[in-house]
């Protein structure tokens, strides 16, 4: 047969390389059972492998293994008994010719530490689970799953508290796929881990696959894939149910989920169920109320045909905070949160984040053979986000003399309670305060540390006043929502060509429609809110009929007033597509594993106007916009040397394109049609991704070392920002960054050693470089005064978007968690199934996040009157620019479980104390773009206290976290 | 202990962890509107009128920028809002008078809060708090507020509530009915209302109407000429190039405008600043002025003229036609000679109310008739010069319907001619002015033309102009 002589050719190829050095007897045999320690019962689908050689098998549902078909090599061999979730056992045999040895049984112990990783998902700040789009956050939970690599787990249990992120690589370059599925999403390119958060029980069977490594589903992204497989059949049997106390995020959690098994008939299920739920976590007013469903089923049809059915909804809240000043800090601490206030003797948060996007999967599995399988897999999501807000523009129209005008905007900042003019430094602004100054600027910080928090009921008394008055709501509550639809089709084939070489390929197809609009939510007591923007008056070269379109969310419908329930401000339909397929071959021999991988796809985002804004009249903002199209491509190639059993040495590299996300495809997409290739000059072309890695392993059964080094590049990158600027008479603008260079470069280093079978050591070290290549294009978009040229095609004053030139970023540092971090740590594990461990880690080289708008040309440039500065000096401008690094830190964090086994449950509890020094450190943080040029920077820079300080983020001070647990 | 029970236990737990484990909803159960009335003792609150006179006792005193401070405990002062900073007219300051009508007392407080309509709304009463305060007179204004060094600051936003003390009750403002000769110190801060009154031509008869506050000359404030049509006084309308309806154009119509008595920034003449433009109702299509514009040179041919050559020094004008009438006081145009620093060109005639002990001086001075319709190209032109103008005022204005008979002035229709220079108080008293040439042809009929002197012997009002070289010509 063909197929034969292939595979013997290949074989012949690679015995051709000539590192056989073992000898293979077919006479030899080895066979056993495995067992749990703690049931006694025999555990199937364990793998027992023969270290160095390709050679394993698994056991059978009588937990029963023997390799009879197989050619063992013979003399001193280890046998590696692995299984998802136990501590994978090393067992010294020797193999002799013509003998079968049978291990008889072999313990297979419980990992305890799997309990750890529901820790992953609340060790995350704050800020990376409200956001998810801010900064980002690790692929965490693949990390975490990954935890048999040292350096891995630790960035996933002991350095994700601080913003890091293996490799300076933030999560919109990592994939989660769950069942063949791609979850990533098209407005920020980001998982949505909180759409299927809380069911840690039944995500346990994940695959992750660092980089550009090789995995079965997909091409695969900078920082790894996770593959979640979330099948009722995968789901032992059995049950568990935890409850959970922390003081991070959500003060509790319980959890119960139970799994069938595959039972006799072919039929499987699994559910699961959870509540997560706190008033307030370490950061004051942040409520977090989660539940989670998850219902899984699944029939065996026959040997090779599955139907599989899984579907999660996770209805979550969340309460925002904010980043805050060193002012604010220092007088509030480090935990202050100014988007609440007490409402009816209740802290209550203005600005919530609620995510409800169930998701219903149908998954065919179907293996052609042994050697071929092909799942197809259909998934439908449907659902919101929203995150809510106060709007204090409310305004009046007011008709005189057949004119209108809008009157009450009265741009009260009174909302923000930490805004700077609540707080001292605002009075103390100027060279020489007098001595009113300093008593309002004692007055403000009494008042800010005595109350310092947003006052509900004042708010809500002045729409009841303005109710009195016929007025309409100065105030409002509402929600900026996303309400989206979406169908995803993928197919994915795995086949084994030979016994060495396996070819994975997927084709997948995903189409999204989406509507985005502001919602009232509620009046406050007040009848009404007139839905126009105030601001638009303020043009000085507009007549007032002009400015009045100006201010129209919808021309199509002028000077609506809007009520709860009501759309306002903005509201559009966004529909996104991508079909892309990938291929990889994979050729395992016994001292050479290669592969080599190429993908294509095709993306597409057309944005259609709900309403007609009055800024951007006719199709630029009503209607279909043009159809914006990315073609990308990658290939994708790597290398392992099996230099001895214990040695390997690991080289990929990869170059490949990545279409913008609709985020950073649109420069204002709320108000118009405009692409980012429509404001700036050129087009704007996808993401030039290219990275190549050099890792070496040593794993013996003491010593675990792994040693990486990795370039990545990435070039025309696309970042769009939202901010108001003093610059330009003051405006709130857009600021598109393109054509961004970055790099991003270091190494990695994990090491465990087990000094005795109950002590592990282990130390993870990241060194790395994360810079700007090259000075980006800056374009701003306004809608405000200074923005508004004279369209001649349109003979009609407009805002015009400002190309500023260059922002000179090179050798700037990105922002992103520290580039040093470096764990010592130490566990112990008793065989009395207890354990306890303790790390510590230090963290150093981390940086604040950069005001590119203050970095162009026009920072030496006078706004006053357009020409250069006469007292600029270079080596103050330098000192003025420069960016802030961070305080380096140290944290030292404890872990520690027990279990038990009571009749036929377990029980178990583990608990972690993080920080267990209380050190106050800052995760992150930017610069506020306020001050942007050389005069106003120095200025601020003269003060003591800036007004306009940059803003922080900070890391948790000691937080607990204990989970009690009993399976069944 | 069973299974069984083990799972009841769990069970029981698990629903009482869920119980307890609510959090904050997205509802608002939104509480009733009360203000409470404060209970300011009635023998604590002190009049606006009486802190006014104190100010003006140490104005008297020491100077005019005397300030005095407030220590004793438990003062009010109790007053309605007037001021609205709900269209962006107002920054930072509060408006108070001392009654809802007929006011005889109002004050400015200065106050670093923005937006006050949120709290203080138009018609609400409240009681200023005066211990710690300071009272001073600010941008020409008596004003409430803070001492900052040597000038009165901004209550600090802080100590608002501390400060102001809002009642719970709300009352309807009547506004103070008052003529542009009426503005005096003791009028500021109160609501008023003028009737009668129309924007200078210039602002809505050219070719782009004005806006209130959004034209390119505007800084700060948008000033804007108001002209009396009964007489021909005129004031500033000052809005902020911050309201939310600067951008509005002013009307065309004339009618009457509500707003509030104060003055401009640098404290040196009265401003009429309004809440919002509904403020004015300007509903009288009949315009008081009247143009043809200017010529670019004169009539070839004298019709009427006069250089007062003839007229005898210290006495009334008399012959050549010209009447003249004392509609109020005693003063009247009278011929005048000087060679000195305020040179007379021979004779000129003149009209003052210094030293007249008039409450109030109008005094016309009316050529005799002129019959537009026998010939073409009808120009005039005069000369003007005045001392210590003030606020006294001369315009020139003519009718079509008077019958010449000078008791009945006061009773016919006379329109302000608004082409024509007439010197200003910022001028040089020491020269004349000439009036340029005002074109009179596109007018038909029989007209009398008139010089109308308004003012008073109070200091700002007593000034004295001159005329002279008056000539009307036709080609």
């Amino acid at each position: 047969m063909k197929t034969f002589q292939f595979r013997k050719k290949i074989f012949f190829l690679f015995a051709c390389v000539g590192f056989i050095s073992i000898n293979y007897s077919q006479q030899a045999g080895l066979k056993g059972s495995i067992v749990d320690v703690f049931t006694n019962e025999y555990l199937a689908d364990v793998t027992v492998t023969i270290k160095g050689t390709l050679i394993f098998t698994n056991t059978n549902d009588q937990g029963e293994f023997d390799f009879n078909k197989n050619v063992l090599p013979l003399g001193e061999q280890i046998a590696v008994i692995l299984k998802k979730g136990y501590i994978t056992k090393q067992f010294p045999i020797t193999i002799n010719q013509g003998i079968i040895l049978d291990l008889k049984t072999i313990d297979l112990e419980y990992d305890f530490k799997q309990e750890q990783l529901s820790i992953g998902t609340i060790s995350l700040s704050d800020n990376e689970l409200d956001e998810g789009d801010a900064t980002s956050s690790y692929n965490l939970s693949g990390l975490l799953n990954a935890s048999r690599d040292v350096f891995l787990s630790a960035a996933a249990f002991d350095f994700s508290s601080t913003f890091f992120r293996p490799r300076g690589i933030g999560n919109e370059y990592g994939k989660v796929l769950i069942n063949g599925l791609e979850m990533n999403k098209f407005s920020n390119g980001r998982p949505q881990w909180s759409n299927w958060g809380g069911l840690n029980d039944v995500q346990r069977n994940q695959e992750f696959s660092m980089g550009i490594a090789p995995n079965e589903y997909t091409f695969g992204a900078l920082s790894g894939t996770t593959h979640i497989n979330m099948r009722a059949s995968q789901y032992r049997k059995g049950g568990r149910i935890s409850y959970a106390s922390s003081n991070r995020s959500y003060t509790g959690r319980i959890m119960g989920s139970y799994s069938s098994g595959v039972m006799n008939n072919g039929w499987a299920y699994t559910i699961a169920l959870s509540r997560r739920y706190g008033n307030e976590g370490i950061i004051e007013g942040t409520l977090y109320d989660a539940n989670s469903i998850f219902v899984a089923i699944e029939k065996k049809i026959n040997e090779s045909h599955s139907i599989n059915i899984s579907s999660f909804y996770t209805p979550n809240r969340r309460g925002i905070s904010t980043a805050i000043t060193d002012e604010v800090s220092a007088l509030k601490g480090s935990t202050y949160n100014p988007n609440w206030g007490y409402f009816n003797g209740k802290k209550k948060n203005s600005r919530i984040r609620k995510i409800e996007e169930p998701i219903v999967m149908l998954n065919h599995y179907w293996n052609m053979g042994e050697k071929t399988n092909l799942q197809t897999n259909i998934g439908l999501q449907t659902g919101n986000i929203s995150t809510t807000r106060l709007d204090n523009g409310g305004t009046d129209l007011i008709t005189f003399n057949d004119q209108v005008s809008y009157v009450g905007g009265g741009g009260s900042n009174d909302t923000n309670p930490a805004h700077p003019s609540n707080l001292p430094s605002y009075y103390l602004r100027d060279v020489n305060p007098t001595a009113l100054d300093f008593q309002k600027a004692y007055l403000a910080e009494q008042r800010f540390i005595k109350d310092g928090q947003l006052d509900w009921n004042q708010l809500i008394q002045v729409n009841q006043l303005n109710t009195q008055q016929g007025k309409n709501a100065t105030y409002i509550w509402y929600q900026d929502r996303n309400d989206s639809n979406q169908l995803h089709l993928s197919s994915i084939v795995n086949t084994e060509i030979t016994d060495r070489i396996q070819i994975n390929g997927s084709i997948n197809y995903k189409i999204m429609v989406s509507e985005n609009y502001a919602e009232v939510l509620d009046l406050m007591g007040g009848t009404g809110f007139l839905d126009v923007d105030g601001y638009a008056l303020n043009n000085a070269n507009l007549s007032i009929n002009e400015l009045i379109n100006n201010a129209q969310s919808d021309l199509q419908n002028p000077n609506r007033i809007v009520g709860v329930g009501d759309r306002y401000e903005y509201n559009y339909e966004m529909t996104a597509s991508t079909l892309g397929g990938f291929l990889q071959a994979q050729v395992k021999t016994k001292k050479i594993n290669f592969f080599i991988g190429g993908t294509i796809s095709q993306t597409s985002y057309q944005r259609n106007g709900l309403f007609e804004n009055g800024y951007f009249p006719g199709n630029e903002s009503f209607g279909k916009g043009s159809s914006l199209n990315f073609a990308d491509y990658g290939a994708k190639t790597g290398v392992t040397f099996k230099i001895d059993g214990r040695n390997q040495l690991d080289f990929q590299t990869t170059y490949f394109t990545k279409a913008p996300t609709i985020r950073n495809a649109y420069s204002n997409v709320r108000q118009n049609n405009n692409t980012v290739s429509d404001i700036v000059i050129g087009d704007q072309e996808s993401e030039k991704i290219q990275s190549v890695d050099v890792g070496y392993r040593i794993s013996s059964p003491k010593l675990k070392v792994r040693l990486t080094g990795y370039y990545t590049a990435i070039e025309d990158a696309t970042d769009i920002g939202f901010f108001y600027t003093n610059a330009l008479s003051g405006s709130f603008v857009q600021e598109t960054l393109t054509n961004i260079g970055k790099e991003h470069i270091g190494g990695e280093l994990g090491i465990s050693y087990q000094i005795t079978p109950t002590i592990k050591l282990k130390a993870a070290a990241a060194l790395g470089q994360f810079t700007y290549t090259n000075d980006p294009d800056l374009t701003l978009t306004s809608t405000s005064e200074s923005f508004t040229v004279f369209d001649e095609r349109d003979n009609a004053v407009k805002p015009s978007p400002r190309p500023l030139g260059k922002a000179l970023l090179k050798n700037y540092h990105v922002a992103g968690g520290p580039e040093r971090a470096a764990q010592l740590g130490v566990e112990y594990r008793d065989p009395d199934f207890w354990w306890v461990g303790i790390t510590s880690n230090y963290f150093s080289n981390a940086y604040i996040d950069i005001s590119p708008l203050k970095r162009t040309e026009n920072f030496s440039i006078d706004p006053e009157n357009g020409i250069p500065f006469n007292d600029y000096d270079p080596i103050i401008a330098r000192e003025l620019l420069k960016q802030e690094q961070f305080d380096e830190y140290m944290l030292v964090n404890l872990i520690g479980g027990k279990s038990w086994r009571v009749k036929k449950y377990y029980v178990g509890f583990f608990a972690t104390v993080n920080n267990v020094f209380d050190t106050l450190y800052k995760t992150g943080g930017f610069e506020q773009a306020r001050n942007v040029d050389y005069r106003s920077a120095l200025e601020e820079s003269n003060r003591t206290v800036p007004v306009y300080g940059s803003r922080y983020f900070y890391g948790n001070r000691t937080s607990y976290y204990l989970n009690i647990y009993v399976r069944f | 202990m069973n299974i069984m029970n083990v799972k009841k236990r769990v069970t029981v737990l698990l629903v009482t962890i869920l119980i307890t484990s609510c959090v904050q909803n997205d509802d608002f159960d939104i509480p009733v509107l009360a203000i409470e009335e404060s209970v300011i003792p009635e023998s604590g609150i002190i009049g606006i009128g009486a802190v006014l006179g104190s100010l003006a006792q140490e104005q008297l005193k020491d100077d005019a920028e005397a300030i005095i401070t407030f220590d004793t405990p438990d003062q009010f002062v109790q007053g309605y809002v007037i001021s609205s900073d709900r269209a962006g007219n107002f920054f930072k300051e509060l408006i108070i008078q001392n009654a809802k009508e007929n006011p005889t007392a109002g004050i400015r407080i200065a106050i670093d809060v923005n937006p006050m309509f949120t709290s203080y709304e138009f018609g609400r009463k409240v009681y200023i708090k005066l211990a710690g305060l300071s009272l001073g007179i600010s941008n020409g204004v008596p004003t409430l507020g803070v001492l900052d060094g040597k000038v009165i600051g901004q209550i600090p936003s802080f100590s608002q509530n501390e400060y102001i003390i809002r009642s719970s009750e709300i009352t309807t403002i009547t506004p103070l009915e008052l003529g542009i000769e009426d503005f005096s110190n003791n009028k500021l801060s109160m609501f008023i209302k003028i009737n009668d009154v129309q924007f200078n031509k210039d602002a809505v008869l050219g070719t782009t109407t004005h806006t209130f506050a959004a034209e390119p000359t505007d800084q700060y404030d948008g000033e804007r000429i108001l002209e009396s049509c009964t007489l021909g006084y005129s004031c500033i309308l000052s809005t902020s190039t911050f309201s939310d309806f600067k951008g509005v154009l002013l009307p065309e119509k004339q009618g009457s405008i509500e707003g509030i008595l104060t003055k401009n920034f640098f404290g040196d003449a009265f401003n009429i600043v309004i809440n919002d433009p509904t403020a004015l109702v300007f509903d009288n299509p009949e315009r008081f002025d009247f143009s043809c514009g200017t010529a670019d040179i004169a009539g070839t041919t004298v019709l009427f003229s006069d250089d007062f050559e003839t007229q005898t020094n210290r006495k009334p004008i008399t012959g050549n036609g010209w009447t003249i009438f004392t509609q109020e006081g005693t003063e009247t145009w009278e011929a005048y000679t000087s060679d000195g620093t305020n040179p007379s060109q021979g004779i000129s005639a003149r009209v003052s109310s210094y030293g007249s002990e008039d409450e109030r001086t109008i005094a016309w001075l009316v050529t005799p008739s002129i019959n537009l319709d026998q010939q073409e190209g009808e120009t005039l032109h005069f000369e003007t010069s005045n001392s210590f103008a003030d606020l006294s005022n001369l315009d020139i204005v003519f009718s079509k319907n008077w019958d010449g008979n000078p008791t009945t002035i006061a009773n016919a229709r006379w329109i302000t001619l608004s082409e024509g220079y007439i010197i200003q108080n910022s001028d040089d008293f020491d020269e004349w002015y000439s009036s340029g040439i005002i074109d009179l042809s596109c007018e038909t009929g029989v007209v009398y033309i008139a010089f109308r002197y308004t003012g008073s012997d109070t200091e700002d009002f007593d000034g004295t102009y001159e005329l002279d070289n008056i000539s009307i010509d036709y080609n």
